[in-house]
């Protein structure tokens, strides 16, 4: 037990903060230069064994980096790509491994995945059906809200097959029988309807509903971890701002109501570092972790749209401007914290753990 | 690919470990267990008659017990009698200690020793610890005065040095546990002329000295307070503790240390298991509250919260065994938990309805009346220690390094 982060901790943070702030630029959805940084780096092979050009380590290592992303404002493609390597690694076959891992790592191939309900990551019925023939597996039916579809090579996907099974697959997205429909979202974030019109599909994972599962708890536990960046990197320039702004001859930074909401906002984000750090640390041992994912969407979710929509109160008319940038992360909390599932969502989860649920008398009107 | 063959995210990662170690799940095994076999009926009878007060009788046994064990001195250096265990040790005692509902180490133990440690002289640790290791001196904290308040360094009680003694003069207020207490851990202004915080000392002052008088205030959680009135008391001069006029490092110091004491969830998280018990039977109009949707939904927010204030006692701990005292984190624990017990003391009282309110220990109410009395109980963590008002200001201008205000 030990919740201080030592120096090996805080050199992987640093490293990757060092390189976010320099290849990450507003507006960007990915960048060559970017995708380079993290290949070079070996943030791209966090948590795979070196046996497949991984950098060893565990999924709390990929949570390290992407409390950095939410600061940076990294794109999601980088998150989609870190979970289907994630998704593969774990409950991929050897030669499945073998041959996906190493693109991935590498970064010759960028992923994104659809491998639960986008509005609830603990729905994971497959919406995908998937067929063997003399030429392969075939994919066919629809995907809604997959994220970047339209930069990434590759899709990880469920599909029930005729046992009734789940398996996961490997879809090309350049493939013709696969279709795009943009569904544009706020804030330049960028998802589409994926059709597969019996797309040629490579098997990469068994995926039963345990496995699925936990892959979307790493999701929600991992971008828990982006929303206490985002929250710790917009607390700080609000603080900065409030002891730069004077007005009644003084710093407002001094006035008793903006020292309370910062401290809200401390509070709050507090709450949501502690929570999506346990998430993503019993996720890495091992553990489906379902208590501890609420929790951490919970309190991030939570915290980081507190945070985003009070720091637009400090800065007044100066952040609602759009050339201070404010609004970037305040569109990412929003986002972020919906994609998957929210506070709301979430709690319907803790409410199953609880055992508060399934009494067989649901929903009755307040006594 | 023209990478290194050791990549820097290969050499780097994350060491945050919110396991307990094997040493440390065998402490908890031995605390519940020592609980299990020593928290007896009779115990939990006395302590619910008496409300917070703990005359002699079962509650005196038990802390010889916890005495005989070793563990009020759990965290002190082996040179003062303690265990020399780890500040995550003692919040895990603590925590079991307060799930259970029973006295634990106070703050004599938790806030006192270690300041006498760290800043008294060798012959206020000679006279001092080791009764405060046996159990036999413990301390009622004489800080707040009618006058002062959350400005606690206005302060006026006044100590004069005659000779080889100090004589005391003022009064103090909400100076819990004076009834029983041996010694008054007593602050004093001895520089009236310095500027506020820097003409403060701390003098240890026997509570049966000539000149004292204990007056008791009852609160509204029928807890008994009280105020302390000194008219020329003398002590020994070698009682003032550490140096002279130091003393408003002494008990900022003591304070952050009860804070982390005071301010772990464990009476949080037996709460909340119970009134999720509770919400699953039967209310008496045979209407079940877990039935109702938005009652469900406000179990689940607190338990969110339940878990959230139990990994703040283990990172406030963490940061203690790094040696560092956590006045930020401690700060947001408090003001955490003490808001969060309202809310599950309120989310109970709704919840069961007009069953909620059949007062504490009358006949027929749910869990003997332990949340209407909760809802009494709560408010004293709000303001006491600290108000989360002032500690809100601590957040932000010693958390943030925003300007005082001049407060």
């Amino acid at each position: 037990m030990r919740l201080i982060p030592d120096s090996d901790e805080r050199d992987l943070a640093s490293m990757a903060r060092g390189l976010l702030a320099k290849e990450c630029r507003p507006g960007e959805r990915v960048s060559e230069g970017l995708w380079k940084a993290l290949s070079d780096t070996g943030i791209l092979g966090l948590g795979v064994p070196v046996d497949y050009c991984g950098s060893a380590g565990a999924l709390d290592d990929v949570g390290v980096f992407c409390a950095e992303a939410g600061r940076a404002l990294c794109p999601t493609l980088v998150h989609s790509t870190l979970l289907a390597t994630f998704a593969i690694n774990t409950f991929g076959t050897e030669a499945q491994r073998e041959r996906w891992l190493p693109p991935l790592t590498s970064g010759v191939l960028r992923a994104t995945t659809a491998l639960w309900n986008p509005r609830d990551a603990a729905v994971v019925m497959p919406v995908l059906r998937a067929e063997s023939g003399a030429v392969g597996w075939r994919v066919g039916g629809a995907a809604d809200f997959v994220l970047d579809a339209d930069l990434a090579d590759v899709i990880v996907v469920p599909a029930s097959v005729p046992s009734g099974k789940a398996m996961g697959f490997v879809v090309a997205l350049d493939d013709p029988s696969v279709t795009l429909e943009p569904l544009a979202m706020m804030g330049g974030y960028q998802a589409f309807r994926v059709t597969f019109d019996n797309a040629a599909a490579d098997p990469a994972a068994t995926f039963d509903t345990e496995a699925l599962r936990r892959v979307g708890n790493a999701w929600v536990s991992l971008l828990s971890l982006d929303l206490v960046g985002v929250g710790e990197g917009v607390l700080a320039r609000t603080v900065e701002y409030t002891t730069l702004r004077h007005q009644f001859g003084r710093p407002i930074a001094s006035f008793q109501a903006a020292q309370h909401l910062v401290a809200n906002m401390h509070i709050a984000l507090s709450a949501a570092r502690l929570a999506a750090r346990s998430g993503i640390f019993w996720i890495a041992k091992g553990r489906l972790a379902i208590r501890e994912t609420a929790v951490a969407r919970m309190q991030a979710a939570t915290a980081a749209k507190l945070i985003t929509l009070d720091a637009h109160q400090l800065h007044g008319g100066m952040g609602y401007v759009t050339e201070t940038d404010l609004h970037l992360w305040s569109e990412r909390a929003r986002v972020l914290s919906t994609l998957g599932g929210g506070a709301d969502v979430a709690a319907g989860w803790l409410e199953d753990e609880m055992g508060l649920t399934g009494r067989g008398t649901e929903c009755q009107p307040t006594a | 690919m023209g990478r290194p063959s050791v990549t820097p995210a290969q050499r780097y990662g994350a060491d945050v470990d919110f396991e307990l170690d094997s040493a440390q799940q065998a402490w908890l095994s031995e605390v519940r267990e020592f609980l299990a076999q020593n928290v007896t009926d009779e115990l939990r009878a006395e302590i619910a008659d008496h409300g917070l007060e703990y005359p002699d009788g079962e509650v005196v046994a038990f802390r010889r017990k916890v005495g005989a064990k070793g563990w009020f001195g759990l965290n002190w250096p082996a040179e003062y009698g303690g265990l020399g265990l780890g500040a995550v040790y003692q919040h895990l005692l603590m925590r079991e200690f307060e799930y259970w509902g029973v006295p634990g180490p106070d703050l004599t133990v938790t806030s006192v020793a270690p300041m006498i440690m760290r800043h008294g002289t060798e012959q206020n640790k000679s006279e001092f610890l080791p009764p405060i290791a046996r159990g036999e001196l413990t301390c009622a904290v004489g800080y707040s005065e009618p006058d002062a308040g959350t400005d606690l360094a206005s302060l006026r009680t006044r100590a004069v040095r005659d000779g080889d003694e100090w004589v005391i003069t003022g009064s103090k207020i909400w100076n819990s546990g004076a009834q029983r207490a041996t010694h008054e851990w007593l602050c004093v202004r001895t520089d009236p002329d310095a500027p506020r915080h820097r003409g403060i000392s701390v003098i240890m002052v026997p509570i049966d000295r000539p000149g004292i008088e204990i007056r008791p205030l009852y609160a509204w959680s029928g807890y008994r307070t009280n105020e302390v009135f000194f008219s020329d008391v003398r002590v020994p001069a070698t009682n003032l503790i550490g140096e002279l006029n130091h003393g408003w490092a002494y008990i900022t110091g003591a304070l952050d240390l009860e804070r982390g004491a005071l301010t772990n969830a464990g009476d949080l998280h037996r709460a909340l298991s119970d009134l999720v018990a509770l919400a699953c039977q039967p209310r008496r109009d045979g209407t079940v509250p877990a039935d109702n949707a938005s009652f469900r939904r406000r179990l689940a927010r607190a338990e969110a919260d339940v878990e959230v204030a139990l990994l703040m006692g283990y990172e406030a701990s963490s940061l203690l065994d790094s040696g560092v005292i956590p006045t930020v984190e401690v700060s947001v624990e408090k003001i955490f938990t003490s808001e969060l017990r309202q809310r599950i003391a309120d989310l109970a009282l709704d919840l069961l309805g007009p069953d909620g309110l059949l007062a504490h220990r009358t006949a027929d109410a749910p869990a003997d009346g332990y949340f209407e009395r909760l809802y009494r109980v709560a408010p004293l963590m709000r303001f006491g220690g600290g108000t989360n008002e002032v500690l809100r200001d601590v957040i932000a201008q010693r958390g943030h390094g925003m300007p005082s205000y001049g407060r």
